[in-house]
């Protein structure tokens, strides 16, 4: 009988033999690289030698606003003050917060998480087609492994990647940050102010994870469900062509039709769950973060289940 | 005979209340190689397919040295060596990392035995390139080396020679009758071809429709092979009643313009010298055999495809 771990193994290969595979990595490093090059240049652009100069000139302006302006809620009154404590703190400390640290290019690079999903997803809706599309799935079958193991060390194997995508955007981004603005930068703390306005200093490292957890959650959300796709359809271009469609279409497809109340339940909806997160709203005012999460936790079962039977169950016939 | 290898039990395939395979039982002893013999669309490889575990039964059980294929599928698939038709391999892969990727899968495949196997198929010289690359008579070596690797007691081979050339053929046949000889493993092998059964096989199981019509030894088959006697005559009614005092009358059939005798050829001779002393033209005299094919075409109402 095989050992899960060889048959995961196997899965390995059959990723990172083709070439394919190493385009999208390349592909994905690249566009990292471009994202840092253009990071850098457009704050080149802007750079004014000046800078505390420019935020006394910006929290007179506040004053002034939150003087003259009779018409503020209590809400935006707090947050000015908040903006005009914050710039007094950078004066304070002769930090500019506009001068790019190794920080922003992670921070930023968190939104090619998302590149990193489109990858994951064409490789997942082919990890299970292409062995139809191939013919190689009757010798993969005729083997002494169960179906529900192959799919196992599939689905496994297919999260290695997703998993590696993710390391790889990080740590390009910290690179290229790092190059670019020194690696100094590491250590330096998250400056934010609360809402009793309370400067705090916080490590960048929490920061940038939180950022990266949300877009793992929706990257495990769209492969789980490429993987499904890739276990009903026999062809793999199909698969892949469907699990890109439904990905690209849709969040879009969930806020066009956002004004009837059966959107929440569909998963593009909850995909995203940074609409919880401060100052963001969520589509529907009665969605909340449990519900999300509960809805992605039963869709995440559907998913798996489906792929199973529709792997476990079927006869393969051509 | 010692231990059944494979044992079918009543193995019943229906689709849509249409029986395609209906209650199949045979056994296949250690060291044979079974051919299984029909029709296109008979259900020989609906059967092959069941039994690897590809498509699930209806009814039935098919036993592997005595383990249930549908209780205990890994356990019982230890010891099946399968090619599915023509055996399709990762060709981004070489033939090495094929084999490799196989083995994996099986406890106790060392790298010694790979490269045994590369050396009993003859890959040796091309094993470290990649597979598409790879003709189809090499691939279907390949197929045999993956299927061989964790020495089973059962080769499945289903259709193996669709789309192989004469002389691949020969060539399976030949690595066929070696394994057998030299690893004693127990083939099942499907075909349409009767000619390549008749070079390959001990038993046929002969089925049509879905049902089982015969099993036959070969041998057997050889040995009951009728001998007859074709003349064709001048006058060929008075042939027929001059040879009517020495043949029984059941044994003359006049076919056509010919006249056949149910005899061996050892009776040539004597014929001969009857007709020519009766003073009958004889125009030709030659003795002639009954085929397998003739034998199987009878058995199956004339649809085999030979």
């Amino acid at each position: 009988m095989s050992s899960l771990s060889n048959l995961i193994r196997n899965e390995n290969v059959k990723i990172y033999r083709r070439p394919r595979t190493w385009l999208m990595i390349a592909f994905l490093v690249l566009s990292v690289a471009l994202m840092s090059g253009i990071m850098k240049w457009d704050a080149s652009q802007s750079v004014t030698s000046d800078w505390q100069n420019g935020l006394i000139e910006q929290n007179r302006g506040l004053q002034q606003e939150l003087e003259q302006n009779k018409e503020l809620s209590e809400e935006d009154k707090t947050r000015i003050a908040s903006e005009i404590k914050l710039n007094e703190y950078y004066l304070e400390q002769d930090l500019n917060p506009d001068e790019l640290t190794l920080w922003n290019y992670v921070s930023t690079s968190s939104s090619l998480t998302m590149l990193a999903t489109l990858l994951t997803v064409i490789i997942a809706a082919d990890m299970i087609a292409a062995e139809f599309t191939w013919g190689t799935i009757k010798l993969l079958l005729i083997g002494p492994a169960s179906r529900t193991k192959i799919m196992i060390s599939k689905y496994v194997a297919t999260l290695g990647f997703a998993l590696l995508l993710l390391l790889l955007t990080f740590a390009s981004a910290y690179a290229a940050g790092g190059i670019l603005e020194g690696f100094d930068g590491t250590s330096q703390p998250m400056i934010s102010i609360t809402d009793g306005g309370v400067i705090e200093e916080s490590s960048y490292w929490l920061h940038a994870l939180e950022k990266y957890g949300f877009s793992v959650v929706s990257m495990l959300m769209y492969v789980t469900m490429a993987f499904m796709i890739s276990s009903a359809f026999r062809s793999a271009s199909m698969a892949i062509a469907f699990s890109l469609l439904f990905m690209l279409v849709g969040s879009s497809l969930s806020a066009l039709l956002s004004g009837y109340s059966w959107v929440k339940y569909l998963l593009f909806s909850n995909i995203d769950l940074t609409q919880y997160m401060e100052g963001a709203t969520p589509l529907r005012p009665e969605m909340t973060l449990s519900f999300s999460i509960m809805i992605l936790v039963a869709y995440y079962i559907v998913f798996q289940f489906v792929a199973w039977l529709l792997f476990t169950k079927r006869d393969v016939a051509a | 005979m010692t231990e059944a290898v494979l044992q079918l039990r009543n193995v019943t395939k229906s689709i849509g209340g249409r029986k395609i395979v209906d209650d199949l039982s045979f056994d296949i002893p250690a060291g044979e190689v079974f051919g299984f013999l029909g029709p296109n669309g008979a259900g020989k490889t609906t059967t092959i397919r069941m039994i690897v575990g590809l498509i699930s039964m209806s009814k039935g059980e098919a036993l592997i040295k005595g383990i249930s294929v549908r209780e205990h599928f890994e356990l019982a698939m230890t010891h099946v060596g399968a090619i599915v038709e023509n055996p399709e391999l990762y060709k981004f892969l070489t033939g090495y990392q094929n084999l490799v990727h196989f083995a994996r899968r099986h406890k106790g495949v060392t790298k010694e035995r790979i490269n045994e196997v590369v050396k009993l198929l003859g890959l040796q010289n091309r094993i470290h390139e990649k597979v598409k690359r790879y003709s189809l008579g090499m691939r279907q070596r390949l197929g045999v080396a993956q299927a061989i690797l964790h020495r089973p007691s059962l080769l499945i081979l289903d259709e193996p020679t669709n789309g192989l050339d004469p002389a691949g053929i020969r060539e399976l046949r030949d690595y066929l009758r070696k394994l057998t000889r030299e690893e004693g493993i127990s083939v099942i092998v499907s075909s349409h071809l009767l000619s390549e059964m008749e070079l390959m096989c001990d038993r046929v199981a002969i089925i049509q429709a879905g049902k089982l019509v015969d099993i036959r030894s070969l041998q057997e088959a050889r040995n009951s092979i009728q001998s007859k006697i074709v003349i064709e005559a001048g006058d060929i009614l008075a042939a027929r009643e001059l040879l009517s005092a020495i043949f029984d009358a059941s044994r003359i059939t006049l076919n056509g313009h010919l006249l056949e005798i149910a005899a061996d050829k050892a009776a040539i001779p004597d014929i001969t010298r009857l007709l020519v002393s009766s003073e009958i033209d004889v125009l030709g005299i030659q003795a002639a055999q009954k085929s397998l094919e003739e034998q199987f075409l009878e058995m199956t109402g004339g649809e085999m495809i030979v």
